[in-house]
């Protein structure tokens, strides 16, 4: 066993009369590869808190006007900027693949009266209309619509 | 050996609540022979080296789910994974995420605990007297085979316990329902016969709530039954939030 587990894990309301060794963590636990994906999708968690801080800024050099506005979008030419933005890309185009592409397909309801569709449907569906959204926002920001 | 047969290096975890503060790890040689399991490596120690070696048993064939340990920090069945699965040497310790009894014996009252939490019983919200119109001839319920293929996998469950060794939010988690109990406790909620729903999406979205889960999918990845519970408190998930909102827009909560 690697590490301790929380000391609470799995233990009854009520103890029992015999003392027990504490619950302990699989050896392997951090190094498993299903558990570093799991990790790094926790940490995802931290890379969007930077992202709110930012959004944060930037509303707030908006709030003080042009002058405050203009400099702080040309401070976003900094190369640790796009750095950092590329890191929530990579986060947000991973957490989606996981959320939409794992996890949905399994959240399909199966006692009701819709169909089953089967897991490579709806991972189309999703990612097409993922796709679709990306598009159109693309086009809003760029100027190419409305 | 003299016999030919092959020697395995085999570590134990012990651990006597009289005597230990902390488990430990015991090493035995053991002459293994072509098909044995993990488990007859551990009977083996038990019974011709050291009697004292506690660990859980029954079937010796993958239902009854007692044999459930980390095999080299694997959760496995011991009575169904090969010993030639590995080389010379196999590390064997008690479940993970669950307090240490004795050697290779867990607490499992923890377990029960939760298990009881969600109701794994069919619930009917009328007396059977009262329910009698709603059966059909020979006093039992029909059920067509889409209602049975609904919740027909989830029931395959031997709780054996292994999703609970293998999942990292149980770990850190006392509260969390754990993916067993809630792949029981949607069992019933997806069977027709079942009325009990709104008692148990309240345990779900309650202390130990099933949005704890982050999909790790480990539980499904070691259920050695193909149980697949990361779908279960993920469809468990989706009925708690369709039931809140139910709760929120239709008069008496749409009950």
């Amino acid at each position: 066993m690697a590490g301790a587990a929380h000391p609470e894990a799995m233990t009854p309301r009520k103890k029992g009369p015999t003392r027990t060794a504490p619950p302990m963590m699989p050896a392997t636990w951090w190094s498993a590869p299903r558990i570093r994906v799991y990790l790094l999708f926790g940490a995802t968690g931290f890379v969007y808190l930077l992202m709110g801080f930012l959004v944060l800024r930037l509303a707030w050099a908006l709030g003080r006007g042009p002058v405050a506005w203009e400099a702080a979008l040309s401070s976003l030419a900094n190369p640790l900027y796009i750095l950092f933005h590329l890191i929530v890309l990579v986060s947000l185009i991973g957490v989606g693949v996981r959320a939409f592409g794992k996890m949905m397909p399994k959240m399909q309801p199966r006692g009701g009266p819709l169909p089953v569709l089967p897991p490579g449907a709806v991972r189309g569906v999703i990612y097409g209309a993922w796709a679709v959204i990306t598009i159109f926002m693309v086009l809003v920001l760029s100027g190419g619509i409305l | 050996m003299s016999d030919g047969r092959k020697t395995m290096r085999v570590e134990i975890t012990r651990f006597d609540p009289d005597r230990d503060e902390v488990p430990k790890t015991q090493e035995y040689q053991v002459p293994v022979e072509d098909g044995w399991k993990v488990l007859d490596a551990i009977n083996y120690v038990k019974d011709h080296v050291d009697p004292s070696l506690s660990h859980r048993w029954s079937c010796r064939m993958a239902v009854c789910g007692s044999c459930g340990m980390m095999v080299n920090g694997e959760p496995k069945l011991t009575c169904k994974t090969a010993l030639s699965d590995y080389g010379d040497s196999i590390r064997i310790e008690p479940l993970a995420n669950f307090p240490i009894v004795r050697d290779l014996v867990v607490e499992l009252e923890g377990f029960m605990d939760k298990f009881k939490a969600v109701k794994p019983w069919i619930i009917r919200a009328k007396e059977r007297a009262e329910d009698m119109e709603t059966l059909n001839e020979k006093g039992t319920f029909s059920q067509s085979p889409a209602q049975l293929a609904a919740f027909k996998q989830f029931s395959m469950c031997i709780n054996c316990l292994l999703c609970y060794a293998a999942c990292p939010v149980v770990a850190n988690e006392p509260e969390f329902i754990g993916p067993a109990a809630i792949a029981l406790g949607h069992r019933y909620n997806v069977d027709s016969r079942d009325e009990g729903q709104r008692e148990r999406n309240q345990v779900f979205r309650g202390e130990g709530t099933v949005f704890s889960c982050s999909f790790a999918n480990e539980c499904s990845e070691v259920c050695p039954k193909n149980v697949d519970p990361a779908a279960a408190v993920n469809q468990a998930k989706l009925g708690a939030v369709i039931d809140w909102a139910k709760g929120l827009v239709l008069p008496k909560g749409g009950a």
